[in-house]
């Protein structure tokens, strides 16, 4: 829980007056680039403090206190590990270092690398590791003391689609075990891929929380958009163009896009206009359901940064 | 006094510093640094002009500048620097073990090979070293560690060569006769080595060193508790 938790890097605001509760299950951190999503994940693993506010994870302060760092799981968002050792002796050690007596550490190392996949590979050097190799070992390092909380700071960026793929359903697995984890990204679909639970972040500040659907909720002020593709997309948009709840109408390649402010309403009217008019579909999406959409709505920037 | 349950945390850290330690190419390159003294002694030992005791023992001196900074500063430092300290930072340890843990596993190794380097030049030059010599080398050794300690966590960009600098000044100072030259190591050393010019029992410049190895451990302490990653 954060609570107008403030942090600075001399004149570089990293992260301002944020005032939140993660409650549990997989959440989402998402924001672009330097928007202090790293920032706040490692303040509460304990590697800063807060220059203003509280943090407090399990009701005490990570950073002073060690009890409640055993409880943490944290992979950081960058590459660098303790090269030299293999993957075993590495995540062992670290192991070790979360508390695990040494007569558990081994078996406890041994099992979480062979939940990220990594049972072929454990008794090699990291030096010589690919990304997602590294990515895996890093989660594993994050799960092998078996902690109540994992903080996993980007663990996607850089892996190729099938590691991608079995890394999200890991993670979804580690979920479904009860596991409260916090996953950050600026990569849009990586996030929806994981969760519909999220937190936007942007310049410091948490825009919106909650399931996508209910931050689109949040936004009333921006309408909702259908694109419809079809052989005659002129006579759909003549048949809505007269409705009050179309803000705005569009053509694009082979489609018309709708902007309403009832969604409920233009899909009656839009089956009723397709059916009327003859008009044949060939596909239907609402580009809202993406979290691209919600982020570019609560940045106000288009997501371009 | 440790407690076995500090010694639980600081024990895997220097287990895990050790053998990275081994791994890498400091301790090959530490080895050949250790080596020269020999190196000297046996060929003026081959030329009938063996080194005075004195000579090997500002040597040694200059590689207790060397050795402890390419051991402990840059272990620490580039942990730091080079981000692998997300790991220890995360876990649940108290920080000052994270120093404590270092120190442990890479001290004795510089004392122990200083030391060694120290008994084999002065053996091949002379006869075999007093005791007292042998344990300045060590004491030195160990008392640059903690500084290289200290600066590391200061200043952990450039933490190796920060120590070397300072343990040279350091050097240049207990050479002096000047009364701070007793905020020296390595005038310490040489006092309980026996090489200053008025010999004095071995308890006093020992305390001497201990204190500001203690200066230097109480820095890094201090600051190990406030370091952000």
């Amino acid at each position: 829980m954060a609570e107008r938790c403030s942090k600075w890097y001399g004149h570089v605001l990293g992260v301002s007056e944020v005032t939140w509760t993660l409650r549990g299950g997989i959440v989402g951190l998402l924001g672009p680039n330097g928007a202090g999503k790293s920032t706040l994940i490692k303040m509460m693993g304990g590697l800063l403090r807060p220059s203003r506010g509280t943090l407090r994870v399990y009701g005490e302060n990570p950073f002073d206190r060690v009890a409640v760092r055993r409880r943490i799981g944290y992979a950081p968002e960058h590459e660098a590990t303790w090269d030299e050792l293999t993957a075993l002796e590495l995540v062992t050690a670290m192991t070790r270092l979360a508390g695990v007596p040494a007569a558990r550490a081994g078996r406890a190392a041994e099992d979480a690398l062979d939940r990220m996949g990594m049972t072929q590979a454990m008794h090699r050097r990291v030096r010589g590791f690919s990304k997602g190799m590294r990515q895996r070992t890093k989660l594993a390092t994050a799960i092998a003391h078996d902690p109540d909380f994992l903080l996993l700071d980007e663990p996607l960026t850089g892996v190729d689609p099938i590691a991608r793929a079995d890394i999200i359903a890991r993670i979804q697995q580690l979920g479904a075990a009860g596991k409260t984890i916090l996953v950050s990204s600026h990569v849009l679909y990586e996030i929806e891929a994981l969760t519909s639970e999220i937190v936007v972040i942007y310049r410091g500040q948490v825009l919106a929380e909650g399931n996508v659907y209910e931050i689109r909720a949040l936004i009333d002020r921006h309408p909702h958009r259908i694109r419809v593709e079809c052989d005659r997309p002129r006579a759909i948009a003549a048949a809505l163009a007269a409705e009050d709840h179309v803000a705005r109408l569009s053509f694009d390649r082979g489609g018309v896009v709708i902007e309403t402010r009832d969604p409920d309403r233009c899909y009656d009217q839009l089956a009723a206009a397709v059916l009327a008019g003859g008009v044949v579909v060939s596909g239907l999406s609402s580009p809202d359901n993406n979290l691209g959409a919600v982020f570019e709505y609560l940045t106000g920037d288009g997501g371009k940064r | 006094m440790t407690t076995p349950r500090a010694r639980s945390m600081v024990a895997p850290l220097a287990a895990v510093t050790l053998r990275r330690f081994a791994r890498g190419k400091a301790l090959w390159i530490a080895a050949g640094l250790a080596a020269l003294p020999i190196g000297y002694a046996a060929l003026r030992h081959a030329r009938s002009a063996p080194p005075r005791s004195e000579e090997l023992f500002a040597m040694m001196m200059l590689l207790v500048a060397v050795l402890p900074a390419m051991f402990v500063a840059s272990s620490i430092g580039e942990e730091i620097e080079d981000r692998t300290s997300a790991y220890l930072w995360s876990r649940a340890i108290p920080r000052w073990a994270i120093v404590a843990g270092k120190l442990a596993a890479l001290a004795p190794v510089a004392a122990v090979l200083l030391a060694a380097s120290w008994y084999a030049a002065i053996r091949i030059a002379t006869a075999p070293p007093p005791l007292a010599s042998c344990a300045a080398v060590a004491a030195a050794s160990v008392a640059g560690s903690v500084v290289a300690a200290g600066i590391a966590t200061l200043v952990p960009r450039h933490a190796m060569v920060l120590t070397i600098c300072y343990l040279l000044t350091d050097n240049a100072i207990g050479a002096l006769d000047f009364s701070f030259a007793g905020l020296s190591i390595t005038h310490q050393a040489k006092l309980i080595a026996q090489f200053a010019d008025a010999p004095s029992p071995v308890g006093a410049p020992l305390l001497a060193m201990a204190g500001i190895a203690a200066v230097w451990a109480a820095i890094a302490l201090l600051r190990i508790r406030r370091l952000e990653v």
